[in-house]
C-alpha cells in the first residue's frame, strides 16, 4: 500500500500531477533493460534541482530509499528500486542550460538525452564524445551514473573523461557543486568519484560536459574475415602498429546473420567475423592510417575490405553495427547482454572460451562488441518462457565473467555492476578493497538511502540491505554525518 | 610521542637496517622546513603496509616521498614524524605491448619508464618536468602534468588502476589493468592529486599511447598574449596534429631565448604521421602569415621543451603559482598577473586553461598573493601557490578558500585516514 503521507509530502513539492503511485503507473518503473524487477512505492518527476533536494529530504524523513532513473536503458539494473521507495525520474529536467563554444563546454540537466547534446552543439563544429548504443534515448544523468562508454571510447575515453563538474544533491538534501568549468580544481577529485558511482552516493542535478571539435575527416573500413580468430588477431595487430582508431568493433557470424536479415548489410553468409574500423583526424592522417589498417587486415586474411570516405558511405558501413542489437531479436525471443573486459592480447583465447561455454550450456551466442578496448558483449539467446532458462542464462553469464577475470580482465567495462554483478565484485576486489569503497559511501553519508542493494556484494536478494554495509554502518552509526 | 631510539629500532625491525635512512640523510626528507624524526625506504608493498600499521598504532604522521620534485606543493604539514621513500619500489611489473597498457611500481622514475616503453614504440602520456627524478607515484599524488596534456589529457584520463596502502596499513586495489573498467567506485580519481593524504600509492597501471612517427616544433612570436591566445584558438579549431601548445610571456620567452625582447612566444609541438605533420606545419605557416606573426622552426626541440617546462617548476622561484581559467579568459589573466610586481615568468597552456607564473623575488609576497587571488577571482579561476616562501607559507592556505564541496572532502579524509597519519594538513583546507 502506498504510504499516503509520503505521497502528500511529495505532491506538495512537485505537484500532484508529477507523483505517480497507482499500481498500474508504478509497473512502468519496475524494470530497466536487465532481467531484474523491483516495484517502487512512488515515482516523482521533479522539475529542477531544488525539487530534487526537497524530495530527498522527504525521503529521509520517511525512511524511504531513493533511486534515480533516466531513460531506463541501463544494462545492470542500476535504475531498479531494489528496496522499493521513491524513484526520481529526471525526464523533466532536460534543459541544456549553457553552451560555451569558445571554451568547449556545456552545462546540462541530467535528463538531457545524450544525442541532444551533440545536436545542440553541432552548429559550432563540436560534439559530445561518449556514444553508448542507446544514445538516441539514454540520458546524460544515466551516462554519468554508469560511466557509460560506446564504440568511440577507444580513442576518446568514457563519460568520466568528458565530465568536468557536477551539481549534486547529497543524502542530507544539500545542493553542492563538485569540480567546475576550469581545469584541475583544488582538492579531491569528487567529480571523478561520482561518475560511475551508480547513483549510490548522491543524485546528480547538473552536469558540466567537455565538448570536442568534430574531426576534419573520418574514414570507416569494414573487413570481412572467415574466422573470428583472424579478426581478433587483426585487432591486436592494428593496435600494435601504433594506430589507436576512433572505433574498432567486431561482429561474429550469428550477429551478421541477424543483421543481414534485418538491414541487408551485404555480409557474406559464410563469413566468420567482421571488423568495423574507424579512423579520424586530418585527411592526411586518416588516409595514412586507413592504408595501414587495410594492409594489416589483408595480411591477416581478410577476404574482403570495404572503405567509406563520405558520410553516406560510412553510414552504410555502420548500419549493420548500429542495427545489430535490434536485429538480434530475430534470433530468439530474448537475449541477455553481457559486458566484460579482457586485455586485448587475450581476446582470441577468451572468445574461444565464450563459444565453448555457450555450447556447453546449449545456448546460441552472438558477439557484437568493442574489440579495440577488449570490451566483450556476448549476447546470449534464450526464451524467457522456458522454465529455468533465465536462471541458466544467468549461470552462463557468471561462467563468462569468470573467464574475463581469469584472463586478467574485469566484470564490467561500461554497463556497471548494479544488482546483477554485485556478487562478482569479490572476485576482483578483496574485503579490504571493498571496505575502502564502502568508506566513500559513508563519507557521503549515503548509507542505504540512495540506490540500495547495488555494487556491494550481498547474499541477500533484492529488498534486503547488504550485510557488509550494515556492519560498516553499525560501526559509525547511521547518522554519523547528519 | 615515541622516543626516537625506539622509533628507529621499530622501523629497522620492519624494513631492515638498509631500509632506514641515516640521521644525516634526513634533511633530504624535509618538507616546508620540517624534518622528520626518521625516514625509511621499504623494499616491498608489505613493508610499506607494516610501516603504516606501526605509524597508525602509534599515531605518527607519515609523508610519502618519490623523487622529491613536487614536494613543495601542499600546505605546511601539521605534523611530520616519518619520511617514507618509495624509491626502492622501482620496477616495471607488467608490460604487454600488444595490450598498450603498463603496470609499474610507484618509485620508478618517469624517464626510466619512458625508456622502457620507448623500446616498444609506446609512451605513457605523463609529462611534467624533472622526469629524471620525478617518480610515477609522486606525479600521480601531485597530479603533475605537462604540456602534452593538450593532446593526451591529464593523469586522471589514462590511469586505469592502482595499488594503494591505506592509512592503517592495508594493501588495497583500485581499478584494474584493462583499459575499460567500471567495477566499483573509481578510487583512482580520488588518489590522483590527493598529495599523499588518503593513501600511499605503491603501484599504478596506465593506458599507453603509441609514439608519434614524426615530431616537429615551430615557434610563433606575438606582441601581446591576447594575439597569441587568439592564434592558438584558431589553430585548435582546425584539428591540426598538435601535441602541445605553450604560450610564454615576454619575460619567459626572452629568458629561454625563444623571442626577441618584448615579444611573447607560442611554441607549437606537432606530432603524428609524416604527412599530417607536414600539412599541419604548412597550415600554421599560412595562418601566421595572415596574422603577421613571425614563425620559425625550432631545431633542438627536446632541449627547448625541458627548459620551458622547468620555467614552470623552477627551484629558483621565490613564488610559483599555478592558475586556471577558462581558455577565453586566459590572456586577460596573463595580463593582470603581469602587473603584479615582477614581471613574472609565465608559461601557459592556452587550450587547457592552465598557467604557471613564477617570480624570482617579490617586495611584499603576502600583498602580491592577495593581488593574485583578486586577479584569479575576477575570471572565476583557481590559484594554487605551488612554491611559496616559508616566511609567509604557514599563514596561508596555498589553495585559497576551500571549495563548495569542502565538507565532503573533509569527510572523505576522515573515512580514509581518521587518525591523520598521512601527510596531515597538506591538502586544501589543511586536510
Amino acid at each position: 500500500m502506498p504510504n499516503s503521507s509520503l505521497i502528500r509530502d511529495l505532491s506538495r513539492v512537485v505537484g500532484r500531477r508529477w507523483v505517480l503511485h497507482e499500481p498500474e503507473d508504478l509497473l512502468v518503473y519496475e524494470y530497466d533493460a536487465t532481467i531484474e524487477r523491483g516495484l517502487p512505492e512512488a515515482v516523482v518527476l521533479p522539475y529542477n534541482a531544488n525539487q530534487v533536494s526537497q524530495v530527498v529530504r522527504i525521503a529521509r524523513r520517511h525512511n524511504a530509499p531513493v533511486t534515480a532513473r533516466g531513460a531506463g536503458t541501463g544494462l545492470s539494473g542500476g535504475a531498479i528500486p531494489c528496496d522499493g521507495g521513491i524513484v526520481i525520474v529526471t525526464s523533466r529536467m532536460n534543459r541544456i542550460l549553457e553552451v560555451d563554444a569558445g571554451n568547449r563546454i556545456a552545462v546540462v540537466e541530467p535528463g538531457v538525452i545524450n544525442q541532444d547534446i551533440t545536436d545542440a552543439v553541432a552548429p559550432h563544429g563540436l560534439y559530445f564524445a561518449p556514444d553508448p548504443s542507446s544514445q538516441k534515448v539514454c540520458t546524460i544523468g544515466g551516462n554519468v551514473a554508469e560511466n557509460a562508454g560506446g564504440p568511440h571510447c577507444l580513442r576518446y575515453g568514457t563519460t568520466t573523461n568528458h565530465v568536468l563538474g557536477l551539481e549534486i544533491v547529497t543524502p542530507e538534501g544539500d545542493l553542492v557543486w563538485l569540480g567546475g568549468k576550469t581545469a584541475d580544481p583544488p582538492g579531491y577529485d569528487l567529480t571523478g568519484l561520482v561518475v560511475g558511482s551508480e547513483g549510490t552516493i548522491c543524485i546528480v542535478t547538473k552536469v558540466i560536459v567537455r565538448l570536442m571539435d568534430c574531426p576534419q575527416s573520418t574514414v570507416t573500413l569494414l573487413a570481412i574475415f572467415d574466422e573470428v580468430d583472424q579478426a581478433s588477431h587483426a585487432v591486436s595487430a592494428i593496435i600494435g602498429q601504433g594506430i589507436v582508431p576512433a572505433a574498432l568493433e567486431m561482429m561474429d557470424r550469428n550477429t551478421m546473420r541477424a543483421v543481414e536479415e534485418a538491414v541487408q548489410a551485404g555480409y557474406p553468409p559464410d563469413a566468420g567475423a567482421v571488423l568495423l574500423i574507424e579512423v579520424d583526424g586530418l585527411e592526411e592522417e586518416t588516409r595514412e592510417q586507413a592504408d595501414s589498417v587495410r594492409a594489416v587486415c589483408e595480411e591477416l586474411g581478410a577476404r574482403e575490405l570495404r572503405i567509406g570516405f563520405s558520410a553516406e558511405d560510412r553510414e552504410r558501413l555502420w548500419a549493420g553495427r548500429k542495427g545489430a542489437l535490434g536485429a538480434l531479436g530475430r534470433l530468439a525471443p530474448s537475449y541477455y547482454i553481457l559486458d566484460g573486459v579482457v586485455p586485448r592480447s587475450k581476446l582470441p583465447a577468451v572468445l574461444r572460451g565464450v563459444y565453448e561455454a555457450c555450447d556447453s550450456f546449449g545456448f546460441q551466442v552472438a558477439n557484437v562488441f568493442h574489440a579495440g578496448d577488449g570490451n566483450l558483449h556476448p549476447n546470449v539467446m534464450f526464451d524467457e518462457r522456458v522454465p529455468g532458462a533465465t536462471q541458466r542464462v544467468l549461470d552462463l553469464g557468471e561462467v563468462i565473467m569468470r573467464l574475463c577475470v581469469e584472463a586478467g580482465g574485469t566484470i564490467t567495462g561500461e554497463h556497471g555492476v548494479g544488482y546483477e554483478k554485485r556478487n562478482y565484485m569479490s572476485w576482483i576486489f578483496s574485503e579490504d578493497d571493498l571496505e575502502v569503497m564502502a568508506g566513500v559511501k559513508l563519507a557521503f553519508g549515503a548509507t542505504d538511502l540512495f540506490n540500495p542493494g547495488k555494487i556491494f556484494p550481498s547474499s541477500k536478494g533484492c529488498g534486503e540491505v547488504s550485510s557488509r554495509m550494515k556492519a560498516a554502518i553499525a560501526k559509525v552509526g547511521p547518522d554519523a554525518y547528519v | 610521542m615515541v622516543k626516537q631510539a625506539s622509533l628507529l629500532s621499530q622501523l629497522e625491525a620492519i624494513v631492515g637496517a638498509d631500509g632506514v635512512r641515516r640521521s644525516d640523510e634526513l634533511s633530504a626528507f624535509a618538507v616546508d622546513g620540517l624534518t622528520p624524526q626518521a625516514a625509511v625506504a621499504p623494499s616491498s608493498y608489505e613493508q610499506v603496509a607494516e610501516v603504516l600499521r606501526y605509524a597508525h598504532t602509534e599515531g605518527l604522521a607519515v609523508i610519502p616521498h618519490g623523487g622529491g620534485t613536487h614536494m613543495h606543493i601542499g600546505n605546511v604539514p601539521g605534523r611530520y614524524d616519518i619520511g617514507l621513500s618509495l624509491l626502492r619500489l622501482d620496477q616495471v611489473v607488467e608490460h604487454e605491448p600488444a595490450d598498450l597498457t603498463v603496470t609499474c611500481q610507484a618509485g620508478i622514475t618517469l624517464d626510466r619508464l619512458q625508456r622502457h616503453l620507448g623500446q616498444h614504440g609506446q609512451l605513457v602520456p605523463l609529462g611534467p618536468a624533472w622526469g629524471e627524478e620525478a617518480t610515477i607515484g609522486g606525479i600521480l599524488a601531485a597530479n603533475a602534468s605537462g604540456p602534452s596534456r593538450h593532446a593526451h589529457g591529464a593523469p586522471r584520463d589514462f590511469t586505469i588502476g592502482m595499488k594503494v596502502v591505506t592509512a592503517d596499513g592495508r594493501i588495497t586495489k583500485a581499478g584494474g589493468r584493462v583499459v575499460k573498467n567500471v567495477a566499483g567506485y573509481d578510487l583512482c580519481k580520488l588518489y590522483i592529486g590527493s598529495l599523499g593524504t588518503l593513501g600511499v600509492i605503491v603501484e599504478a597501471s596506465f593506458k599507453l599511447a603509441p609514439t608519434a612517427k614524426v615530431e616537429r616544433t615551430a615557434v610563433a612570436t606575438f606582441e601581446t598574449p591576447g594575439q597569441a591566445c587568439a592564434f592558438a584558438a584558431d589553430l585548435q579549431r582546425r584539428g591540426l596534429t598538435l601535441r602541445a601548445v605553450q604560450l610564454l610571456n615576454a619575460t619567459a620567452a626572452s629568458a629561454v631565448e625563444l623571442a626577441q625582447q618584448g615579444l611573447c612566444a607560442l611554441v607549437l609541438d606537432l606530432a603524428g604521421t609524416p604527412q599530417a605533420v607536414e600539412r599541419s606545419r604548412r597550415e600554421i605557416g599560412d595562418l601566421a602569415q595572415d596574422a603577421a606573426a613571425d614563425l620559425r622552426d625550432e631545431e633542438n626541440a627536446a632541449k627547448a621543451w625541458e627548459s620551458r617546462m622547468r620555467l614552470g617548476s623552477t627551484e629558483e622561484a621565490y613564488l610559483l603559482c599555478k592558475a586556471t581559467a577558462l581558455p577565453t579568459h586566459l590572456s586577460a589573466l596573463i595580463e593582470s598577473l603581469e602587473t603584479v610586481d615582477g614581471p613574472p615568468h609565465i608559461l601557459a597552456l592556452p587550450a587547457v586553461g592552465v598557467l604557471y607564473a613564477s617570480w624570482p623575488r617579490l617586495e611584499d609576497a603576502e600583498a602580491a598573493v592577495g593581488r593574485l587571488r583578486t586577479a584569479v577571482t575576477a575570471v572565476d579561476g583557481s590559484l594554487v601557490l605551488e612554491r611559496c616562501p616559508l616566511d609567509i607559507k604557514p599563514r596561508l592556505d596555498i589553495f585559497g578558500d576551500p571549495p563548495p564541496s569542502f565538507d565532503l572532502m573533509r569527510r572523505v579524509k576522515e573515512q580514509f585516514d581518521p587518525k591523520g597519519v598521512l601527510s596531515p594538513g597538506r591538502q586544501v583546507g589543511r586536510l
